[in-house]
């Protein structure tokens, strides 16, 4: 049995251990600091993201080759990511056998950038260094640091990836990377973990922000895809409560067979 | 609630279609439900489930045989339907009700809804977005 005294200087030793190896690592963050009045002030010079917007559901105005985006089927060009050959295989083997629906049937968010074209709205937050987007659809939110940090040079694969963004001008550009796999580009379009998104958030009118998308991959897209949505603002609007599993009975089982449960 | 005229229930069955497409496709695909097809049913709703991710009415409906069946007919969510003129109350336990669906397949007594009437009451699947909430 080691008496207390041993413990106490294991520990002091681990902790000097832990302290040295942890040092560099905490001074390449930014120093946390509380908000100033002037930062709180200079967010009311910012253009106004406030308030509850809805994306419209017009032809979608893409470019960069022919495909399958969401909007596609809505009229218009066809206005899906250009693949490399490497990647037009991947889809065209997931193709062959198509599955019958994509795991949001089972409540599972679809992540980036399929959230942001969801038919449900989403707020916008404007706080010093932050920008937050709570979105409506499967409750989900994006937390878009404006406060000066890079992008992380190795980050976690996320949903909604990691972002940074800054303003030029009037327009709020936001950088992310570091997708799950489980994420697609476009249906049934997978992306590598080179995938790069650039949106370009703003005004055109005063109730009316124009998204420019841009999504980049070395590996699995041939040109950029570039994407733009329109979205509405609703003042009187809230966001409201989406449990997906509250009362879910659709489904796809493992061999993409899509199901739904009509027992009462 | 609204009470359309034959014009405007024609131009918004259009415009409804075309925004469901997009819409319920946002969390599920089409894959249980034949598209091709537009069936309507009469029966007495037994429950209204004013639920995420979609809403159900279930309707008792007296088939050929005598023999009720329960039917499930899916609708868009509470928070959709509810920006557009639907409330929880829309639909009521014991009302007689007449429904348009795309039917379930495999003869499944379900379907995805088109459009109903309760009385001289139309129930459309969108409408003009509200500046209510």
């Amino acid at each position: 049995m080691p008496s207390s005294r041993k413990i106490r200087s294991t520990a002091v030793a681990v902790l000097i251990a832990a302290g040295a190896a942890g040092v560099p690592a905490i001074a390449q963050q930014a120093k946390p600091t509380p908000p100033t009045a002037a930062e709180w002030a200079a967010l009311a010079k910012l253009p106004d993201f406030t308030g509850v917007w809805e994306v419209g559901f017009g032809p979608p105005g893409g470019r960069g080759g022919a495909g399958s985006g969401r909007g596609a089927r809505a009229g218009g060009p066809p206005a899906g990511p250009q693949l490399t050959p490497a990647y037009a295989a991947r889809r065209q083997a997931r193709m062959a056998n198509p599955p019958e629906d994509s795991q949001a049937a089972n409540c599972l968010p679809p992540g980036m950038p399929g959230i942001m074209g969801q038919p449900y709205p989403m707020e916008f937050l404007l706080t010093p260094g932050l920008v937050t987007i709570v979105i409506e659809a499967y409750t989900q939110v994006r937390h878009i640091y404006t406060d000066g940090r890079p992008l992380p040079d190795d980050p976690d694969p996320k949903f909604h990836g990691t972002s940074v963004g800054r303003w030029e001008a009037d327009t709020l550009v936001v950088e992310t990377v570091g997708f799950s796999p489980q994420t697609d580009i476009a249906a049934n379009t997978p992306h590598s973990d080179k995938m790069k998104i650039v949106e370009r958030f703003r005004l055109s009118d005063p109730d009316t922000m124009t998204i420019e998308t841009t999504v980049t991959d070395a590996d699995a897209l041939a040109a950029p895809w570039v994407s733009n949505r329109t979205l509405r603002r609703h003042r009187a609007w809230t966001i409201a409560e989406y449990i997906c599993e509250e009362n879910n009975r659709n489904s796809v089982d493992a061999n993409g067979k899509a199901g739904i449960n009509i027992k009462k | 609630m609204r009470i359309w005229s034959f014009g405007r229930l024609v131009i918004w069955s259009f415009a409804a279609a075309l925004a469901l497409s997009v819409s319920l496709s946002a969390h599920h695909s089409f894959a249980a439900f034949d598209m091709t097809k537009e069936q309507t049913i009469t029966g007495i709703v037994s429950r209204f489930d004013w639920t995420n991710p979609h809403t159900f009415i279930w309707v008792d409906v007296t088939n050929d045989k005598g023999v009720t069946e329960s039917w499930a007919i899916e609708g868009m969510s509470p928070n959709y339907l509810g920006r557009r003129g639907w409330s929880k109350n829309s639909v009521k336990p014991g009302e007689k009700i007449t429904v348009s669906i795309r039917p379930l397949k495999e003869g499944k007594t379900g379907g995805m809804f088109i459009r109903a009437q309760i009385g001289d009451r139309v129930l459309m699947p969108t409408g003009t977005p509200t500046d209510e909430r």
